[in-house]
This record gives C-alpha cells, structure tokens and sequence, in this order.
C-alpha cells in the first residue's frame, strides 16, 4: 500500500476495518499496533497471538520502516506469517527507504 | 502595487530561506556541531569533552541490522588503535537512535562493546537526526582535535584505510 493513501485514509478516519502493525523497532504511524521487531522469535509468536482473534478477511497493513526492503529482517517473517495464518487481505507499506523520509518527513500522522 | 509588492517580498524571502536550508551543515571542512546525551548508566555525556582526539562518531540502533553488522568491526578498530586511545588522540563515540533502552543495553553487553556510548532514546525523532541530516543509518563522521569533520559516511575497506592513514601520523 502507499503510503501517501494510508496517511489520507488515517486523516479521513477511514480506518475502522483496517489493522495497522508495526512489526519493526516502533509504531510511529498513528493507530498501529507496536508487536516489535519480527526478526526476534518472541515478537513473532506476540504477532501470531495477536492475528488470532483477527477475522480472516480484515485488511491488515504491516510495516517495519527500519531500512530498505532488501535489508530489512522484519517484513519477510511478519508477512510469511500472515500468509500461513491465511490472512486474505494483507499489506504491506510501501517504505522504500525508511520510516523516517517515507513517513515522518512528510508529516503523515504519527501516534504521538 | 503594494500587495504584488508584498507577494515578491514574501517570494523572494521564500526562495531565499529555502537555499539557506537546502545547504548542507555536516560536510568535511565544517565544525560538528554539539551533543549532549546520556550515557547508558544515566550520566550526560557532551562530544565536546572529547575536545584533542579524533573522533569517530557511528549513528546506529540496535534495529539497524548493517549497523549491528559494523559493530564487531568497530571492535576490531577500537582494539587496533587501543594505544592510541590511552593516548587520548583517539574515540569512538556511539549514538544509538534507539527507542528500547533494554535492547540498546542487550547489545553494548552483546558485542562488547568499551567506546562511550550515548543515546536520547527517541528513534528518529532525536535532534541529533535532524541536527546531523541523517536520512538513514548506518552513518558515521570522523572529527579532528578541533572537531571539525575530516570525512563523512565511510565504511568497510574506506573507513580502514581512513583509519590508517589519519591515526598512523599521530
């Protein structure tokens, strides 16, 4: 997802069906849900506690934000975990570089 | 007359205070600028003590995976250079833009790690990210006694052979 679209679906208050989480080092982005860095087993088993409760069918956006996709150790584990758990409707952020020029620079709402 | 007056003002003012910001402050040849954090037993801890040595100052956080891949090699120069630490003609200085107090612990003790290390514990939202133009980690600067920047970003074979050369000659 773009991130340019969950900033306007934030600021619309357009996010009533939608789970935003943070699967990285914070939950910078206003309303997601902080499990924590996915490379760690620990994180990854809180991810999987957290989606059980989670209908299937929910739209659920996941970003790290740490670095560049190809560096990230996040993304990969959250997502595989996502798609094993059967989730149909799940994203993830287009954070090309980082959470810091991708979100906060463009002053996209933040949890704080 | 007046408004259009105003509106070229308020233009020119635009454009002038856009390419004052546009300007980079963190370039070799330019003074770093002060920080003051603390350090992980709670004591504050300013760049400016270090006032003599050269510096190597390393931007990372324990969630930046090739900034904890640098880590062992920080040791390795740290261990190189040990003389010249004694010495006080050489520093690593560590800036962890970490949120987690405990991860950012977890790691000094994990890598061993003896240079100082600072933190305000504020992840991006550090002044120093702002006040040092980092866009991304892993980022590093090296300092001369006078704390003016000798080099800027090297890493690997670079930052050894910066090394090398700048410490070989005190």
């Amino acid at each position: 997802m773009d991130p340019a679209l969950l900033a306007s679906r934030i600021e619309k208050h357009k996010t009533k069906d939608l789970v935003i989480i943070s699967v990285g080092p914070e939950a910078i982005i206003k309303g997601s849900v902080d499990i924590g860095p996915t490379h760690e087993p620990e994180n990854l088993e809180k991810l999987r506690n957290y989606l059980k409760d989670i209908p299937k069918n929910r739209e659920i956006v996941i970003y790290c934000g740490c670095c560049p996709f190809v560096k990230c150790p996040n993304i990969r584990p959250a997502f595989a975990l996502l798609m094993e758990m059967g989730f149909k409707n799940a994203k993830l952020l287009n954070l090309p570089k980082n959470i810091k020029t991708d979100w906060l620079d463009k002053d996209y709402p933040t949890n704080d | 007359m007046i408004n259009m007056k105003n509106a070229l003002t308020l233009l020119l003012l635009i454009i002038f205070s856009g390419s004052v910001a546009a300007q980079s402050t963190i370039e070799v040849g330019k003074k770093a600028p002060e920080i003051t954090m603390t350090k992980a037993d709670g004591t504050s801890f300013a760049l400016s003590t270090l006032k003599g040595k050269i510096v190597l100052i390393d931007f990372w956080a324990t969630w930046c995976a090739p900034c904890v891949e640098e880590q062992p090699e920080l040791k390795t120069f740290y261990d190189t250079y040990s003389e010249q630490v004694k010495n006080n003609k050489f520093e690593i200085l560590g800036i962890s833009l970490d949120k987690n107090k405990e991860s950012w612990q977890k790691a000094i003790d994990r890598f061993n790690i003896q240079w100082i290390q600072i933190s305000d514990l504020k992840f991006w939202k550090s002044p120093v990210a702002k006040l040092y133009e980092i866009d991304e980690l892993p980022f590093n600067i090296i300092i001369d006694g006078q704390g003016t920047i000798l080099a800027k970003n090297l890493h690997g074979k670079e930052l050894e052979e910066f090394l090398k050369k700048t410490l070989n000659q005190n």
